[in-house]
């Protein structure tokens, strides 16, 4: 018994200094490497990564070999031997690469599938659809179908070509796919509702003529469909793969196959993300040979690296603006700013079908008190419009005779209030998220004190997110704020989504009441003439948030951008998302 | 052996509770994780069809059977968020927080042993009140703030170790340090009274008339009794260091337990959230189990108490 | 009168034979005496009750004022500790928060210890199998990490009630295992004592016997389990704060508070620095205090 007691003395000595001298040596080293930062660093935790991926693409260059795919691929190893790794960071590791699940995780599927069109940000601001897989379309004079000629030179990433089938497969499965959340932009494909319903398994509007000619027939006539097909939502899979990965798909590397200037190596849960040139891409070989995603948590770590050179593009929507403000609109910084509008409005939703603010007087106070411009100066550094209808500034449906009408005026509001007979004022709830961004709550929080301003004794209640989106959904929230990002450039998107039939203002709790002007929202839609339906938007805007006060329109705002000197060039998202395609990246 | 065996037995009781109380914790409250999922994008049919596609529709009283059924055959379920099975995150997470624990366990325990013998052996003076001040001020800082600030003044501004875990050791010595520290001055307080009532004992008197020196009193003799109790922190020490990587964790990147936990509870992920939670119970009732083994292995006076 | 002083008499009597006897108060200004740093501590941690109870009168700020055009602003004379983000008075929102701070120090701290000795009390004294579930059940509560369960229990309770609510109701529940432990094992050791015996034969009922012969005899040891609570419930609140799940704005306590300008912390690194170091301030004094207590009241704590 003795002996023991003293192996085990012995043993935890042991351990113990074992430990100690571990932590040193440790930090000795580290010392050493941390010198030499950059390259290094970047260099070796690359090292395995790379490996894989070039293993990869040896493997399918072999498989592939007589076809001329030589000629991409050898593109795709960089000409100097050096790789120019663009060094990315997010908040939250996304959940999933897979779109017919996921409603806000674009990155990685924006990078390695492609749309049939493609948005692109000019200089200028503007945007245009220009062609991507698709070649050629025409639409029929009745706006029903839509005819396609693909390009016969786009391969997947394991080499195979992309062909009609593919493209069906991947619209069929939209719909099919029993936990598919992106139905809502595409039902108004023929035969969508069929499937969704469950009366059909094929989707009836989609018609394959030959490998690169296929047809799409909708319900009714839309617009804004050709937006609709850029929109992340519409990225084409392989259908073999699709086949053969089942569950996998999207979420193991290996098997998510996409024919977009990247494909995805290396995804370790919660850590990092690599994606690595296609060596079977079609257009020009992106400039970035690698792209490394990492998570930071932390806002501020993420800063530090940014500062440290650890990350080549920081999205400043991770950032107070006043940090923005002072640390890089700055001399040193000056040329590293990349700004893009945000096509995307923010609003505080009023409750109509909730008293006292059923009163169109008591809205239109609201309206009234709240200091706008003060938010966008103070919050957001100033770098936004004020909006003062429904569209986002810069998208199709914004126009300039619909802004203006709306100013801060608390002295009026609260005549307004008196009028209505609201005097004394009213208990009011702000209802919070609480994993809302912090920018939001700092809205609310101003909202709140411009709303006591005028005598509203308005409170903030603060809900965990499933809680907050159920309040919401059963149209019982009295006042929120929120922000809708255009999923496509259209004022459809946003318009319906909150006044297009009395199920979506309840479930947006805005209890917009007219039945009237619903109806024309969902009509509007089909209007095949581009001015009348533009001008049938314009009214409706005009309608319901001038005349009907049914929210206080905020601003659209600018999405802020820092690059490192690594990059030469960057052009973000077109609609400001803060997910972009690295292909739009140049580097140095 | 026997008090092992016991041991063991009363283990299973108490894995048992804990299984039932998360389970309970958790799914007393009817969740909708379902429209965390869906976003902005939804529609009652929707929503109606994927709680169909995740069972949770079923009564409550099945999905705990499957869920207990599941658990024994290590299948916890699958993440809502994540998309995958919570064993096999937790499996790629776990050892990226076993060993940020058990580099911050050393320095826990190195500075604490230190500090707390020179503590009890200067009893009063200068360096006991110098070093008690200062593992006293380990248990107080929250850890967020020895994080936040150990990594401004080391990555950012003297850019000697690295801001984020890059899955180096070396990425890892600064949240070890923070989380460390914590511990350092549990483990410190605990061996110095231990220290200074063992010194107080008769048979040190006795060591003392035979005339042995001060230092060979204390580490022949007294040092070895006294480090019995602070054995059974180490079992302690498991807890907390769980407890504490969740901010280290999230402050250094680390893709960890913590940070599954953190992510669980923000997105409403509730088979993560109850996976994490248990995984790391049972680790902290191995942890307790191994240290009274081993208590019970260097002293067999407490046998069969 | 003669009787009294006989009763006190053999009352000292038996307590010499016992040891040393000091009372409650006695051993405190010892402590006093002795310990001038946690005397210190305890003024702080008055004076600390005090600024927060009369906060609205000493605040110069309402602690949820704003001003747009001042965010953000260095400590001033108007403003000791600066502004934040939304241009409030950083100094008026610390006094504010330390009443939700303290208040989740204090309270929860004491709502476990009510039932740690509800469940130690009846778990000595009953024994059996109600002692074994009892004790399981705190094996269990005490196996989970203690943030771990909070969190969970923020989960749970988040959807209900208000986010101050929430903590004082997880915190409450993560604490009463330990003192059951304590309660039970001076309840085990008093139970077979002749004057409790003695108390039984003369037909005292249960309920009194335990709370007036067993449980005074625990109170040193749960005074400092007490001290020692209050500020691992205040770093649970900061810490669950920090990590967004905690308390939530408006509402200021002083881990939000840090949560919100740790991204300032380069640029303006005020912000976080007050709350912080006031968190660290009160959970040192109330540590210093506790070690105190410990030592003058509690040999037998020493060890844990």
């Amino acid at each position: 018994m003795m002996m023991t007691k003293k192996i085990m003395a012995l043993l935890l000595c042991g351990s113990l200094t074992a430990g100690i001298l571990a932590g040193c040596g440790g930090s000795g080293s580290e010392g050493q490497t941390a010198e030499a930062k950059p390259e290094t660093e970047a260099a070796a935790e690359e090292a395995p990564a790379a490996d894989e991926g070039a293993e990869e693409a040896a493997a399918e260059e072999t498989a592939a070999e007589e076809p001329a795919a030589e000629e991409s691929a050898a593109e795709a190893a960089p000409a100097d031997g050096e790789d120019k790794i663009l060094r990315l960071g997010w908040s939250k590791d996304i959940q999933t690469m897979d779109v017919h699940r996921t409603t806000d995780n674009y990155a990685v599927p924006l990078n390695i599938f492609d749309r049939l069109l493609e948005v692109k940000l000019n200089e200028d601001g503007s945007t245009e659809l220009v062609n991507s897989i698709a070649k050629d379309y025409s639409i029929s004079d009745d706006g029903l179908v839509y005819s396609f000629e693909l390009r016969d030179d786009v391969k997947f990433c394991d080499g195979t070509p992309l062909t009609s089938a593919d493209v069906e497969a991947t619209f069929t499965r939209m719909f099919t796919l029993e936990d598919s959340v992106q139905t809502d932009f595409t039902t108004c494909i023929k035969g969508a509702q069929a499937i969704l319903d469950g009366n059909a398994d094929s989707l009836e509007g989609f018609r394959v003529i030959d490998d690169t000619h296929f047809e799409i027939e909708l319900e009714e006539p839309f617009a804004g469909f050709l937006s609709v097909l850029a929109t992340p939502t519409c990225c084409i899979f392989s259908k073999a793969n699709l086949e053969e990965a089942g569950d996998d798909f999207g979420m193991v590397p290996a098997k998510t196959i996409g024919s977009g200037p990247y494909m995805v190596t290396d995804w370790k849960t919660n850590d990092s993300l690599t994606l690595v040139r296609n060596p079977y891409y079609w257009g020009e070989p992106a400039s970035a040979s690698e792209v490394h995603y990492k998570v930071y948590p932390e806002p501020s770590t993420f800063n530090m690296a940014f500062q440290n050179g650890e990350v080549d593009i920081l999205d400043c929507d991770f950032l107070d603006s006043s940090i923005v403000t002072s640390t890089y609109e700055t001399d040193a910084y000056k040329d590293k700013l990349i700004r893009v509008n945000r096509l995307g409005t923010y609003m505080i939703s009023i409750n109509a079908g909730i008293e006292p603010m059923s009163d169109v007087r008591v809205r239109k106070a609201i309206q009234m008190a709240v200091n706008r411009q003060g938010i966008l100066d103070s919050i957001f550094g100033g770098h936004g419009e004020l909006v003062d209808g429904i569209y986002p500034a810069g998208s199709i449906g914004f126009t300039a005779e619909n802004q203006g009408w709306l100013q801060y005026d608390p002295e009026g509001a609260k005549a307004l209030l008196k009028e209505a007979g609201y005097e004394n004022g009213f208990d009011l709830e702000i209802s919070a998220n609480a994993s809302g961004s912090s920018n939001i709550a700092s809205i609310i929080q101003v909202v709140q004190q411009n709303l006591t301003d005028i005598g509203i004794n308005a409170h903030i209640e603060t809900y965990d997110e499933s809680s907050w989106l159920a309040k919401r959904k059963s149209g019982e929230m009295p006042l929120f704020a929120g922000v809708w990002t255009l999923d496509y450039n259209d004022p459809s998107n946003i318009i319906d989504t909150f006044f297009g039939s009395a199920e979506s203002t309840k479930g947006r709790s805005l209890n917009y009441a007219d039945t009237d002007v619903m109806a024309r929202v969902t009509s509007a839609k089909s209007i095949v003439d581009e001015t009348e339906r533009l001008k049938e938007y314009a009214d409706l805007e005009k309608k319901i948030v001038e005349e009907d006060a049914s929210w206080v329109p905020l601003f659209a705002l600018q999405h802020t951008f820092v690059i490192s000197d690594r990059i030469e060039h960057f052009t973000p998202h077109w609609a400001g998302y803060g997910d972009f395609n690295a292909y739009g990246v140049t580097m140095k | 052996m026997k008090a092992a065996v016991k041991r063991l037995v009363s283990m299973i009781p108490v894995l048992i509770g804990v299984m039932l109380l998360t389970f309970i914790m958790l799914r007393v409250v009817p969740g909708d994780p379902v429209s965390i999922m869906l976003g902005e994008h939804y529609s009652q049919a929707k929503i109606d069809r994927l709680t169909r596609a995740m069972n949770l529709d079923k009564p409550m009283w099945e999905q705990f059977v499957s869920y207990m059924l599941g658990a024994f055959r290590g299948d916890l379920g699958v993440s809502y968020m994540m998309n995958k099975p919570v064993t096999g995150l937790i499996a790629e997470a776990f050892p990226q927080t076993f060993r940020l624990a058990l580099m911050a366990a050393a320095i826990a325990w190195a500075v604490g042993l230190i500090a707390g013998i020179t503590a009890a052996v200067k009893q009063n003076k200068l360096p006991d009140h110098l070093f008690m001040g200062f593992s006293l001020a380990g248990v107080s800082v929250p850890i967020f703030m020895s994080a936040l600030f150990l990594q401004y003044f080391f990555s950012y501004r003297l850019k000697i170790l690295p801001l984020t875990s890059d899955g180096s050791a070396a990425s890892l010595i600064l949240p070890a340090i923070a989380l460390g520290w914590n511990s350092a001055g549990s483990v410190a307080r605990m061996t110095r009274s231990s220290l200074i009532e063992t010194l107080q004992a008769d048979y040190i008197d006795t060591a003392r008339a035979k005339g042995l020196l001060r230092p060979a009193v204390i580490f022949g003799h007294a040092l070895k009794n006294a480090l019995l109790p602070v054995v059974t922190m180490m079992a302690l020490q498991i807890s907390s260091l769980m407890s504490g990587a969740v901010i280290t964790e999230s402050v250094f990147s680390v893709p960890g337990i913590g940070r599954l936990a953190t992510q669980a509870i923000q997105n409403r992920d509730m088979p993560l959230l109850q996976g994490t939670i248990l995984f790391t119970t049972i680790l902290v009732i191995l942890g307790n189990l191994a240290a009274d083994l081993l208590y019970s292995v260097i002293d067999p006076r407490i046998g069969d108490e | 009168m003669t009787e009294k002083y006989k009763k006190q008499e053999t009352r000292d009597e038996l307590l010499s034979e016992i040891g040393d006897y000091d009372g409650l108060k006695e051993k405190i200004i010892r402590m006093y005496r002795n310990n001038r740093l946690a005397a210190f501590s305890a003024a702080l941690i008055i004076l600390m009750i005090l600024l927060a109870v009369f906060a609205p009168y000493i605040a110069p700020y309402k602690e949820a004022h704003q001003d747009l055009l001042m965010r953000l602003q260095p400590p001033s004379r108007a403003h000791l500790f600066g502004t934040d983000e939304l241009g409030r008075d950083v100094f008026s929102r610390i006094l504010y928060g330390a009443r939700v701070s303290l208040v989740i120090g204090i309270f929860p701290s004491m709502i476990s210890l009510l039932i740690g000795i509800f469940f130690g009390l009846i778990a000595g004294y009953f024994g059996g199998w109600i002692d074994y579930v009892i004790m399981r059940v705190a094996d269990v509560m005490l196996s989970f990490p203690s943030l771990l369960l909070a969190m969970a229990l923020m989960y749970t309770l988040g959807r209900y009630a208000n986010s101050v609510l929430c903590i004082f109701g997880a915190l409450s529940l993560v604490g009463w295992a330990s003192v059951s432990r304590v309660v039970r094992s001076v309840t085990l050791s008093l139970k077979e004592t002749e004057y409790v015996d003695a108390a039984r034969s003369i037909g005292v009922g249960r309920p009194k016997i335990m709370l007036r012969h067993i449980l005074p005899n625990c109170i040193p040891s749960l005074i400092v389990l007490y001290t020692l609570n209050v500020p691992s419930c205040i770093l649970s609140e900061s810490t669950l704060s920090f990590l967004g799940i905690g308390v939530q704005p408006p509402a200021a306590s002083w881990g939000l508070m840090v949560n919100q300008s740790k991204q300032y912390l380069f640029t303006m690194p005020w912000l976080a620095l007050a709350p912080c170091l006031t968190i660290m301030i009160v959970v040192l004094a109330f540590n210093f205090l506790g070690d105190g207590l410990r030592d003058a009241l509690d040999p037998y704590l020493k060890k844990g």
